[in-house]
């Protein structure tokens, strides 16, 4: 893990630096003038040459310091402390949203195949995939905020501040998951090792249950691997949309404004989060099928 | 290995950690407690700093303007008002300015507000040491003299007639030395000031909350709630949402599509602002065929202002009669070019092109821009000006827009600026003078006239005010006709606020006035 977050050190820095986009005249604004201008860059360090700049912020990286904002002047350490984990708790509220709508629905599908259960969750899955967040977050912010007044319209607060946009975040990844566990579980029950047990006796729901989920289970947490990326990303609609201070609007409004120090410490922060989770997804196969292992 | 049971407690894990992780959330700001007044404010973006000094974004104005205040101060319409100084005078050839402060004034931490304190203040900002954003504002000061316990004069190092108005703009908030001393460089996210309201806290991008200064030195005009929360809401369908729900009582940047929403609801307010922020369209007048007076004039011709106005900003906005907008100190009406396309034919062949010819139009990514833009290249085409258009997002549009003139690919740039001074001075000079062509500053038009250039030098040479508003309409005059720009609009702002609440709106140079906010 270590060389590739090296590596990612490197790329970041570079493509951020690359990007057309003047930090010092974005920092002091259009009504500023040169010397303004001139003073802010000299402050931010970006007149000395690039390599330079790379190893001073790599060095103190290394040293836990991750500079400061070059808007605010707040250390980036502050602001991503706070950011992260509310993105982690709308993503895991996200998550949680993702698996037990889109796991009770796919397995149902997938059991009763060709019935009105199946065709209409489908339906509403591929609704799910095609859906825009940031409409259904609107919607579903008049709906039951405005018009039925049951719920707060933003910010981040306790367990009802997190339903809609642990919604409006899921639906998307709950629609995928629908849609790979029907397939997965249609799959499985038609193995020999379902029919075995089945005429071993076991109840329809102990064989579904013990055995049959389990093993579909296994491409739905590729599935869940890959969405987390997409739901960090994802991330940054529902966070504009319900003005939840998450690490996606900290990412967006700082590159817009080319806040170097925010969006390469967000970045590398982010590159070894993804890291560490795929990591877990490697564990969890372990886990869950003991068929697979690494050699040691 | 329990392999039985391993998926449930997957699921339970996942279940848990989301409720653990929700409930170590802190609790969200709660209402008031009761009784207790208190306001929010959705604002479309967050402060990035609480230091005037370092401030030069409108969101981090408007709320600093409640806690910080100035020597004088603009109110709701712009004009100077005395604020900390209760008089002041300049000298006739407006390079010192003399200030007679308010007497048992305090900053919010006790501390006493006097000359000491002015000195101390200006002398941080125009310190290029301290890298403060807002240096060139103040960079003209030569000196700084406490004359007396309460009063303060400086001297300049030129003649600036517009000179108080730099100390009305809101980055001359005076600032408490004590706790600038205190803080640091963590000053901007404590500000201490003397305003009706006092700071307590900000959580970034999620809120920052003032409250009541039960002390304030001016009881009539002191805080009317005992707290405003004010909230970043980057998108403009939830800050409505949060209106109508009564979420928040005041939001800002309402886009004109959704006044109608605003104005229909009965529980609502929509709240009207002219501005002092004026559209226009920069021709380069360094690059053929801008560089002819006929081909700018026939620009302004073809465009039919009225209808775009009516289609793009459903009613709000007013055509341009001026570089400057009605409420900037200095304004003249001049003219107005009437959409007249025949007439603009007629100009563009005197010019040499009775063809028309190809430009590129520049401009920021935004919707509005976009839907303006795509009437212009209808309108143009009308005349024979094929105009590709291109959008750029904002931070490489400024890259691009300061170029200088040798790399600057500038044709036409559809643009808009405002005076934050509310000066005659900073509306023109930054924008059609030579010493400010790009990379120095905003004059993207690369626009220079001797007669212009002598009338603005003029104006600052003296703080006589007939002398000044003389020169300045004389600028004025020769800039219309010369049309460097094509003269567009002056923006109408629109927010909107619950019907029980009054005494608060938008200021017309964008920023928010909410100090005398009240509940009916």
């Amino acid at each position: 893990m270590i060389p590739t977050l090296f590596g990612v050190s490197i790329v970041v820095f570079l493509v951020v630096h690359l990007v057309p986009g003047d930090p010092a005249r974005l920092v002091a604004g259009p009504d500023a003038s040169i010397q303004d201008v001139e003073l802010v860059r000299s402050d931010l360090g970006l007149d000395r040459p690039l390599p330079v700049q790379y190893l001073s912020w790599l060095g103190r990286v290394l040293v836990g310091d991750l500079g400061r904002s070059a808007r605010s002047h707040r250390p980036v350490a502050e602001d991503l402390g706070r950011a992260i984990p509310a993105t982690v708790e709308l993503t895991l509220a996200a998550l949680t949203v993702t698996l037990l709508v889109g796991l009770g629905t796919g397995t149902l599908a997938g059991l009763r195949r060709n019935s009105a259960w199946d065709y209409s969750s489908m339906v509403v899955a591929l609704l799910g995939v095609c859906t825009p967040s940031f409409w259904l977050g609107l919607m579903l912010m008049l709906v039951f905020a405005v018009k039925l007044n049951l719920l707060p319209t933003t910010g981040r607060g306790g367990v009802d501040h997190l339903v809609l946009p642990a919604l409006t975040l899921g639906f998307g990844g709950a629609a995928i998951v629908a849609r790979v566990m029907r397939s997965s579980m249609i799959e499985v029950m038609g193995m020999d090792y379902i029919r075995t047990a089945r005429a071993k006796g076991l109840l329809p729901q102990m064989v579904v249950l013990r055995h049959a989920i389990k093993n579909a289970f296994v491409p739905v947490v590729t599935v869940i691997g890959l969405e987390f990326g997409n739901l960090l990303a994802g991330a940054v609609v529902t966070e504009t949309v319900f003005a939840y201070p998450g690490i996606g609007r900290l990412l967006v409004e700082s590159i817009g404004f080319r806040d170097y120090p925010v969006i390469q410490g967000t970045l590398l922060l982010l590159a070894a989060q993804f890291a560490l989770v795929n990591l877990l997804v490697d564990v969890l196969y372990v886990v869950i099928d003991p068929r697979i292992s690494y050699e040691a | 290995m329990a392999r039985r049971g391993s998926i449930f407690f997957l699921a339970v894990l996942w279940v848990a950690l989301a409720a653990l992780a929700a409930a170590c959330a802190g609790g969200g700001a709660g209402g008031g407690a009761g009784g207790e007044k208190v306001i929010t404010i959705a604002q479309y973006a967050d402060a990035i700093s609480l230091d005037p000094q370092d401030t030069n974004d409108n969101a981090s104005f408007s709320i600093e303007k409640p806690m910080l205040e100035g020597l004088v101060g603009f109110n709701e319409k712009m004009e100077i008002v005395p604020q900390l100084a209760e008089k002041w005078d300049a000298s006739p050839d407006a390079k010192v300015f003399t200030f007679y402060l308010r007497k048992g004034v305090k900053f919010h931490d006790g501390t006493p507000f006097n000359a000491e304190a002015v000195k101390a203040n200006f002398d941080r900002v125009r310190n290029p040491d301290n890298k403060l954003k807002r240096y060139t504002l103040f960079s003209v000061i030569d000196k700084i003299d406490v004359v007396d316990e309460y009063t303060v004069r400086f001297t300049l190092k030129e003649p600036f007639g517009a000179m108080v108005a730099t100390f009305a703009h809101p980055a001359g908030g005076i600032n408490s030395p004590a706790a600038v001393q205190k803080y640091g460089k963590d000053y901007g996210k404590n500000p201490v000031g003397t305003g009706p309201y006092k700071f307590v806290e900000w959580v970034p991008n999620d809120h920052v909350t003032m409250v009541k200064n039960p002390d304030y030195w001016d009881k009539e005009n002191g805080a009317k709630v005992d707290k405003i929360i004010v909230k970043p809401v980057p998108e403009a369908g939830t800050r409505i949402a949060m209106l109508q729900k009564g979420d928040a009582q005041f939001i800002n940047n309402l886009p004109p599509a959704q006044a109608q929403t605003v104005k229909d609801d009965k529980n609502l307010t929509l709240i009207q602002t002219d501005g002092i922020y004026c559209y226009w369209i920069a021709m380069n007048t360094q690059k053929k065929p801008f560089d002819n007076v006929k081909v700018r004039q026939a620009l302004n011709y073809a465009i039919d202002k009225e209808s775009i106005i009516k289609n793009v900003l459903k009613g709000y906005g007013r055509v341009m009669d001026s570089p400057l907008a009605p409420g900037v100190w200095g304004y003249t009406k001049v003219m107005t070019y009437p959409y007249d396309p025949a007439k603009a034919k007629q100009l563009l062949a005197e010019a040499g092109y009775p063809n028309g010819f190809k430009a590129t139009m520049r401009a920021t990514e935004t919707t509005e821009n976009k839907e303006a833009m795509v009437a212009f290249q209808a309108q143009l085409a009308q005349v024979g000006v094929q105009v590709e258009v291109q959008t750029l997002d904002s931070a490489t549009m400024t890259a691009e827009r300061f170029k200088p003139l040798d790399q600057n690919k500038n044709e036409l740039e559809f643009a808009g600026w405002s005076s934050s001074t509310g000066d005659a001075d900073w509306g023109l000079r930054p924008l059609l003078t030579k010493d400010n062509w790009p990379p120095t500053n905003f004059s993207i038009a690369f626009y220079t006239n001797p007669q212009v250039e002598a009338d603005i030098k003029a104006a600052l040479q003296t703080s006589d005010p007939e002398k000044r508003k003389a020169a300045y309409a004389d600028a004025q005059k020769v800039i219309m006709e010369d049309a460097p720009w094509v003269f567009l609009w002056s923006e109408v702002r629109l927010s909107g606020a619950r019907a029980n609440v009054g005494g608060i709106t938008i200021q017309p140079d964008n920023i928010g006035y909410y100090r005398s906010v009240y509940y009916k």
